[in-house]
């Protein structure tokens, strides 16, 4: 039989007609038709009266020939981390992470309502310290991978003497007994009880929004006493309903980590750019070419790509690709222009999140249409503005006509910069960098 | 990600079917008849490649069951072209049955009437690619013929296995067949 410490507050599969010794908790994998490891009752016949669950097929089968075996987390760990990391917070991140050690200490769980570009990794840096030297197991989570690939490396940084795993699915290191778990939000659903602290990163980007099987797999993944930490810039209607009710406590980083507001979202109308290049393209593509500057132009559909791609070809000193979710190519495009080898890439909604390219203006043609949500738009526009050396920029929503969802992106930029204007007095942030208009 | 990489009317080898660039006996059939077997003839619907190998790695080993669907079709009509008296499909042991819940080679048979003359004799087989080649040209006969069977005598078998790896597995099956005086043992199989 395995290491008994590989299943430390976790579920795995085994054959019925396999013994364990007596100390592993044995459960059936199935009661009433529901998946025990993912809650679902999503099953797939087999011969001879037996089945399997198809909705948790990807880490592996449960079917009704195993059984879920599991071990109590003991945390087994010994407290002396240390966080080595050389920053500093500001004082606007100090006060959120204070709110969040708060809840921590009462059991309860936070949203970090987090404008792009905060710094909330480092400021779960004192609540991550704490919850470590308390012995918790930790849990840090996304949907998305690149998200958990790329904070790994900097939480190693940050702290000493800390154990941390990274599961995802393409990643080939073995599974092992570890303090910290970086994970994407699928691999909880081999955890159950097992962590005192959870934060969940990007909480509202895809596949986790509106996926039982994930919110499943992060209620058993935790236990009864822990914490739940919220991060995102777009919170999810469920998470503002959860803060309105009193239910979940809220802490809000309106401003960015060179303590600048979010850009502003400029709106211009425009008829039909799909048939014809828009004046007011011509014209802001020329301001982009004489000030060198780089940009994304993102567009609804795949199929618009090569639309707005023919407009640039006329420009022939204008150096640029387009790029979508499955271009093989993607992570090369985005290297090229992070090293200005490109001026621009025209893009969907592929790089809305994630992707951090200082310095850079957007423009969002046909904004007005279904793809680009509230948030989509809030997330893009959270791409402007990335570097201390031009902490701001244009965003600007090309649209036929104005509706709901571009009229409610720009309020809720308004109304965290309303929230950011308030702090900047508080905490009496020098405006040392006035904010940018369209053709600055 | 390669496509799957269909076998006929491609040059392949007229002992095992493998893809190869003329109809002569590969260097394996060669030595299989060296050891005095009768030629299983066998006859694949697709090459082992890297799709293949996939493929078998999501339907196999982690038992996605309902991918059987994908090659019924293609498996049966081959199975049917060759004009055989007795469809038998390799067997999996009772293990297996416990544990995956299927014998993937009769997952593929739906519509075609077979007879499970095989039983696995031999104690759990392991993992077979991970045993070196040698290990398992000489292994021993890892089946029986179950039951009572009618009178073979004459008779044209075809075994039906998913993969054709070294042939040990279908040879082996075919030395019970001729033992029982059968007339003829040929081979089909998904992927050689
Ligand atoms: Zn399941």
């Amino acid at each position: 039989m395995m290491d008994k410490e590989l299943l430390f507050g976790r579920m795995i599969t085994c054959p019925k007609i396999q013994k364990t010794d007596e100390e592993y908790q044995r459960t059936a994998s199935f009661i009433k038709g529901v998946c025990q490891r993912c809650g679902q009752n999503q099953r797939t016949s087999l011969p001879r009266n037996q089945f399997y669950c198809q909705a948790c097929l990807i880490l592996g089968r449960v079917s009704s020939l195993d059984d879920l075996i599991f071990l109590p987390e003991p945390n087994n760990f010994d407290g002396q981390v240390e966080l080595v990391w050389p920053g500093t917070l500001t004082k606007q991140q100090v006060q959120v992470s204070k709110d969040l050690v708060k809840s921590m200490e009462q059991g309860r769980n936070h949203l970090v309502w987090a404008v792009t570009g905060a710094g909330k990794t480092e400021m779960l840096f004192p609540l991550l310290l704490k919850a470590f030297q308390q012995k918790k197991r930790v849990a840090l989570v996304s949907p998305r991978v690149d998200v958990i690939v790329e904070l790994a490396p900097r939480l190693a940084a940050a702290f000493s003497n800390l154990s941390q795993v990274v599961l995802h699915g393409k990643q080939t290191t073995p599974y092992g007994y570890t303090q910290l778990v970086l994970a994407t939000t699928h691999q909880l659903l081999r955890f159950k009880e097992a962590f005192d602290l959870l934060v969940i990163d990007e909480v509202d980007s895809f596949p986790f929004r509106g996926n039982p099987m994930l919110q499943y797999a992060v209620q058993t993944a935790q236990k009864g006493t822990s914490m739940i930490a919220y991060l995102t810039a777009t919170p999810t209607p469920d998470l503002k309903t959860a803060v309105k009710r009193g239910n979940l406590r809220v802490s809000y980083l309106p401003l960015r980590f060179h303590q600048q507001l979010l850009p502003k979202l400029q709106i211009k109308r425009v008829n039909d750019w799909r048939l014809k290049m828009p004046k007011l393209l011509k014209k802001q593509i020329e301001v982009f070419i004489e000030e060198q500057r780089q940009f994304l132009i993102f567009v609804p559909y795949v199929s618009d790509l090569i639309i707005v791609e023919r407009y640039l070809q006329d420009y022939t000193q204008l150096k640029g690709t387009t790029v979508h979710a499955n271009d093989p190519n993607r992570i090369e495009k985005v290297q090229q222009m992070r090293q200005k080898n490109i001026q621009f890439l025209i893009t969907t909604t592929i790089l809305e999140r994630g992707v951090t390219l200082p310095g850079i203006d957007v423009l969002i043609l046909g904004a007005d249409e279904t793809t680009f949500s509230e948030n989509a738009l809030v997330q893009i526009a959270g791409r402007v503005g990335r570097s201390h050396e031009r902490p701001t920029g244009l965003v600007l929503a090309v649209v036929k006509q104005v509706n709901l969802s571009v009229f409610r992106a720009q309020k809720q930029i308004n109304a965290m910069n309303q929230r950011g204007c308030q702090l900047k007095k508080k905490f009496g942030v020098k405006d040392e960098l006035s904010p940018l208009s369209a053709k600055d | 990600m390669t496509n799957f990489e269909k076998l006929n009317n491609k040059t392949v080898c007229s002992g095992c079917g493998r893809l190869q660039d003329s109809l002569k006996l590969c260097f394996d059939c060669q030595r299989w008849q060296q050891a005095g077997k009768f030629l299983l003839k066998n006859q694949a619907c697709f090459t082992y490649n890297q799709a293949m190998k996939e493929y078998m790695r999501m339907y196999k080993f982690i038992g996605d069951y309902q991918l059987k669907d994908i090659f019924t079709k293609i498996l049966q009509s081959l199975i049917k072209e060759q004009g055989m008296d007795i469809i038998v499909p390799i067997p999996v042991s009772q293990q297996t049955w416990l544990i995956r819940g299927f014998n993937q080679v009769t997952a593929m048979l739906e519509s075609t009437s077979y007879q499970e003359l095989l039983s696995v004799a031999l104690v759990d087989k392991g993992h077979q690619s991970a045993r070196q080649r040698k290990d398992r040209l000489i292994s021993q006969q890892p089946f029986a013929l179950s039951r009572t069977i009618d009178d073979l005598s004459g008779k044209k078998i075809l075994l039906v296995d998913d993969v054709y790896t070294t042939g040990a597995t279908l040879y082996h099956a075919a030395d019970l067949f001729y033992q029982a005086g059968v007339g003829e043992v040929r081979s089909v199989t998904l992927a050689r």
